[in-house]
């Protein structure tokens, strides 16, 4: 009985000491904070529609960027993924895929886009590159749980029929996991349409650097168009991801 | 432990031993010779380790002591492909891919004798796909072969991996708890469709079962496993119920 309430009794105290280190309790500046809050929503409206052409451009180098990332760092993922599949490979193969794939995972997709920004230059191919590269990371480590989880009679059955490796992936592997492998890629992509969106702060191209202007200038009008066009995207593409669910994905076997 | 006298042992069990975790024996001393073209059914009560043994003849499992042999070569000897060739293995829950239709799981018995380039792009040779529709045609689902996995009923999927397994063109088939969950009706005629596809075959047809008026119907010897030891056998047309059950 103690023990119930001295985790919860542990983590309560542990949270109020943090949140008093950050600052939650200083009253006059959280007051200060909403007063800013007024200020700043009556300085976005109304948005300024006249940027449109501008920001349209920009939205949509945003949504190449993902696009393009994410089918890459998808394609990518693949066979690391397989390599990172401990019932195909040896422990020290495998060991070795999801060593690399956690090394890439640990870089934010920031710092990725600064790498690549360094590497081939200011723009979107810099921020492709760096969605790529995180979303690589990411599927990877997803992807070789996912096919390590394989039924293993199903795998037994078809390894009985004398198939190879790559055969059991083509097989077996991929059909099986095919619901949950087009179901995480949807979401990278909604993931990367949001994250790019800040890429350009560091100079990898699309919203981002449009964004960093209106902040900079303080043009808050203009920034709430580009908020909405966020908006618009992120709804538009959890529409498109809904419809490929549905369309693709199947459903529960029947009885 | 096989009565039938004259003919070719296909699989042979020598003093077999097997434990998961160390002395916790699943088999013990299981000695077995099974001869070519019999179909031989294998009884016992959950837990006794039929499974088990199957594994271990279908070259799955090493036994930690003894030995099996197919066709006279040590099963463990012998490499992946060329045990696909004689043994053909299908598990209780069946095996089949879901996601993918009846003809290509069909397809998966060829796998074996075609190399990665092709069937990786989904590329059969025509023979094969003939070969394919032939079995799913003896099995009497030759119109479903379009048809996904999850969207059939029970009986169709058994009779789908028994396709895939003649496919295979092995020379034994061992089969994990056939028909167990279909209704008598229907697992009686997937069985008789069974062994008309084994004896033009001629294939060897070991299967475990817990339904006695089965047996009978398909096995030319029962065998019974307690404990994980084999009891001892029946001939098919002589099976008494009171004497299996007694061994069990």
């Amino acid at each position: 009985m103690r023990s119930t309430i001295a985790l919860p009794l542990t983590t309560a105290v542990f949270l109020l000491a943090v949140l008093a280190h950050l600052g939650f309790f200083d009253m006059e500046r959280l007051a200060r904070g909403f007063r800013n809050l007024g200020i700043l929503g009556s300085e976005m409206v109304p948005p300024d529609l006249g940027i449109l052409p501008t920001a349209s451009a920009a939205l949509w180098e945003t949504v190449e960027m993902s696009f393009a990332g994410t089918l890459l760092g998808f394609l990518a993922s693949l066979p690391l993924s397989i390599l990172g599949t401990r019932r195909l490979f040896s422990t020290w193969i495998s060991g070795f895929a999801r060593f690399i794939a956690a090394g890439i995972r640990t870089i934010p997709v920031l710092l990725w886009a600064i790498v690549f920004v360094i590497l081939v230059g200011l723009g979107p191919l810099a921020g492709t590159f760096g969605i790529a590269a995180y979303t690589v990371g990411y599927l990877a480590k997803i992807y070789a749980d996912l096919f390590e989880g394989t039924d293993p009679e199903i795998m037994e059955a078809v390894q009985s029929t004398g198939a190879s490796k790559l055969q059991l992936v083509r097989f077996v592997i991929l059909p099986e996991a095919a619901n949950a492998v087009l179901a995480q890629v949807l979401f990278m992509l909604e993931y990367n349409i949001r994250a790019s969106s800040v890429l350009g702060f560091v100079g990898a191209g699309g919203l981002g650097f449009v964004i960093q202007i209106y902040l900079q200038s303080l043009d808050y009008r203009r920034l709430a168009t580009v908020l909405l066009l966020v908006l618009v995207i992120v709804l538009a593409m959890d529409g498109i991801s809904a419809w490929l669910r549905k369309r693709f994905l199947l459903s529960a076997q029947p009885s | 432990m096989s009565q039938n006298g004259g003919a070719p042992c296909a699989l042979q069990a020598d003093r077999v031993w097997f434990s998961y975790r160390n002395d916790d024996w699943v088999l013990r001393n299981v000695s077995l010779s099974i001869p070519a073209g019999q179909h031989t059914v294998i009884m016992g009560p959950s837990g006794t380790g039929k499974t088990t043994l199957l594994r271990v003849l279908a070259g799955i499992l090493k036994p930690n002591d003894g030995r099996v042999s197919v066709l006279g070569e040590p099963t463990h000897e012998l490499k992946a492909r060329r045990l696909s060739s004689l043994i053909g293995y299908i598990p209780q829950q069946l095996g089949l891919v879901r996601n993918l239709s009846a003809l290509d799981n069909v397809l998966m018995g060829a796998l074996g004798r075609i190399g990665d380039g092709k069937a990786v792009f989904g590329v059969f040779p025509r023979e094969e796909i003939d070969k394919a529709q032939a079995a799913l045609e003896m099995m009497g689902i030759a119109q479903k072969g379009s048809q996904q996995v999850f969207q059939m009923s029970g009986g169709e999927r058994q009779r789908v991996a028994i396709a895939r397994t003649l496919l295979q063109h092995p020379r034994i088939v061992i089969a994990d708890e056939f028909a167990s969950d279909l209704d008598l009706a229907l697992a009686s005629e997937i069985l008789t469709r069974i062994r008309r596809a084994a004896e033009r075959e001629n294939i060897t047809f070991i299967m475990s079962m817990h339904r006695i008026g089965l047996a009978r119907q398909f096995g030319d010897d029962v065998l019974a496993l307690k404990n994980g030891e084999i009891g001892r056998g029946f001939i098919g047309n002589e099976i008494l119920e009171t004497t299996l059950e007694a061994a069990l």
